[in-house]
């Protein structure tokens, strides 16, 4: 029995639903000497901006107990060089691209967006309004649910490819965020970005990282993350996702589907293994032979929950 | 081209508590390896080190007859003291080679070039050395640590270079002069030594000190800079040193190999 890997979030659809991160996969043309760029779901390539960023100085990032703080600061070459110097080679080797932009304000995400157009050769925008290393932007929309609303109304506005929103799980309640990108033209969710972090240095009393806080990525955060993607899934089941946070191996993916995501993004794992992501693709389809599963998404959004007691005193 | 691949452990050589020779197989990035070049090392399959640890290749040599490549390393934190451990044949996750290797191309026999390390910055000089002698390309070195026990591989400079040709430099005079390996530098060049280039790695101390005594001097040179890295191939951009025009470039990808008059060490 071979099993069906493809997945459909949406008019979004993937050869299979191992995908790869924004931030932790370059503009993917690092990684031709490590995977076929062309057998991974899609990737979601490092935030473009309309002009180019250098990002922050460093120290940049810090390891910390199973994953690193970051704070790069969205250094990326911007959308135009993206454009005529990464995005040709990106096609060429049959890669699904995803767009993820950025901005200070709600126009510099217009204009990514216009710039892009209807590029065939990008399969969705994913708006990254999560972003805690930046002063303006990022989470200024992601922890706002009505300036998250009006961001997400204008890019919809601006491109009729599928649109990704990117959620902060720097929030009290995820499923806000999430109905209020949805109820403005958000096609697809991905959710989490990293969570707000700190590290010192307890010699020289300094945070290790030059921006202060950092974004904490890495298997720590995989259950905090889980867990988001099951409250989003409850809250709004129709809406497809992209589970992203820790996944490191084939049953750290099936979690996530199970948990109510449609595919997932792998992050900071390709930093320590940057073959991980291909592999994982022969692995979930082994996984799902070994347990006769005919189609891998019917494992979406199968989680068992038990009925949660109430207390019981005396 | 880097290689992703498990390559086992040869043998480890300790110097002393913390300073120890990691011999791996060469694989096929041993042959590969430029001096100056770096490979991420993966401390044991566990979370604790989470990420690879970057390390230059100090040599691609044999060990009882089979390709080796040698690490030169100081067990300062959970990685580096774990990679220390491992028994014979343990394979270790290995990328690379990776980054800019030291600027060799343009040297001929005629040359002269300086060698400048301090403390466990040795290590990329290791293979230069070796480089530099199989071309016949005549190179004086400059070492400097804090004590006799911190300068590592005398041997094997001095069998590359000539032992005429190795000087040190020590903090408490142990081995060679008290003081500092730049004013060896300093001093030999008011003296009137003559380099083509001069090749260094050290800590960021040494560093900065170089850069003011090469500008001054007017020398061609190239720094081995060191970083934290995630990833070590271009895509985490942790590992940046800024420039001179104003932006950050990636010490495992532009670098590790940079000339120290594109980095502005004033924002360093």
């Amino acid at each position: 029995m071979t099993t069906d890997l493809s997945v459909r979030l949406g008019r979004l659809v993937l050869k299979n639903p191992i995908a790869t991160a924004s931030g932790t996969f370059g503009y993917g043309l690092e990684f031709v000497e490590f995977l076929s760029l062309g057998k991974i779901g899609a990737i979601s390539v490092k935030g473009l901006s309309a002009r180019p960023c250098h990002g922050n100085p460093p120290p940049r990032i810090c390891e910390t107990d199973a994953g690193m703080l970051n704070a790069i600061g969205l250094q990326n070459v911007g959308v135009e060089a993206f454009l005529s110097e990464k995005l040709p080679e990106l096609h060429r080797l049959g890669a699904t691209v995803i767009a993820n932009v950025w901005g200070d304000t709600e126009e510099d995400y217009v204009a990514v967006v216009e710039r892009i157009g209807g590029d065939r050769r990008v399969a969705a925008i994913e708006l990254n309004v999560s972003c805690p290393n930046v002063v303006k932007g990022g989470l200024v929309f992601g922890n706002n649910p009505q300036a998250l609303g009006a961001l997400v109304g204008r890019v919809r506005a601006a491109t009729a490819l599928p649109l990704i929103v990117k959620l902060s799980p720097n929030v009290t309640d995820i499923t806000v965020t999430a109905k209020a990108a949805v109820d403005n033209g958000a096609d697809i969710l991905s959710l989490i970005n990293t969570l707000v972090g700190l590290s010192i240095d307890i010699e020289t009393r300094q945070p290790k990282i030059g921006f202060t806080t950092g974004g904490l990525s890495g298997p720590a955060i995989r259950p905090v993350a889980v867990r988001m993607v099951w409250e989003v899934r409850k809250a709004l089941p129709r809406v497809p996702i992209f589970g992203i946070g820790g996944i490191e191996t084939v049953e750290h993916v099936v979690e996530f589907l199970i948990a109510g995501a449609d595919a997932v993004q792998v992050g900071t794992a390709n930093f320590r293994d940057p073959s991980l992501s291909g592999r994982l693709v022969g692995e979930l389809a082994a996984w799902c032979e070994r347990h006769g599963i005919r189609r891998v998404a019917e494992l979406t959004g199968t989680l068992k929950t038990r009925p949660r007691p109430e207390h019981k005193f005396g | 081209m880097a290689v992703n691949e498990s390559l086992r452990v040869l043998r480890t050589v300790h110097y002393d508590a913390t300073h120890y020779s990691l011999y791996l197989q060469a694989g096929t990035i041993g042959p590969q390896t430029r001096p100056g070049q770096f490979a991420m090392l993966q401390a044991g399959d566990g979370l604790r080190p989470y990420l690879r640890r970057a390390f230059s290749v100090a040599d691609v040599t044999k060990v009882a007859g089979v390709p080796a490549m040698e690490f030169v390393i100081k067990a300062i934190g959970v990685g580096t003291t774990m990679l220390g451990r491992f028994s014979e044949g343990t394979p270790i996750p290995v990328l690379g080679p990776l980054g800019v290797p030291f600027p060799l191309d343009d040297l001929a026999t005629t040359d002269r070039v300086a060698l400048v390390a301090g403390g466990i910055g040795l290590a990329p000089l290791v293979l230069l050395a070796r480089e530099l002698a199989a071309r016949k390309i005549p190179a004086d070195l400059y070492y400097g640590g804090r004590n006799e026990m911190d300068v590592l591989k005398r041997g094997d400079f001095e069998r590359f270079l000539g032992p005429h040709r190795c000087r040190y430099a020590t903090d408490d005079g142990s081995l060679g002069r008290k003081g500092l390996v730049t004013d060896l530098v300093t001093q030999a060049l008011d003296a009137g030594a003559a380099y083509r280039r001069l090749f260094a790695c050290g800590p960021l101390p040494m560093f900065r000190a170089l850069a003011r005594v090469v500008e001054a001097a007017k020398l061609d040179a190239s720094f081995a800079l060191e970083s934290e890295m995630a990833c070590g191939f271009g895509v985490c951009l942790g590992c940046v040193a800024p420039t001179t025009d104003g932006r950050f470039a990636t010490v495992c990808k532009e670098g590790p190999c940079l000339p120290p008059s594109a980095i502005d060490w004033s924002r360093v």
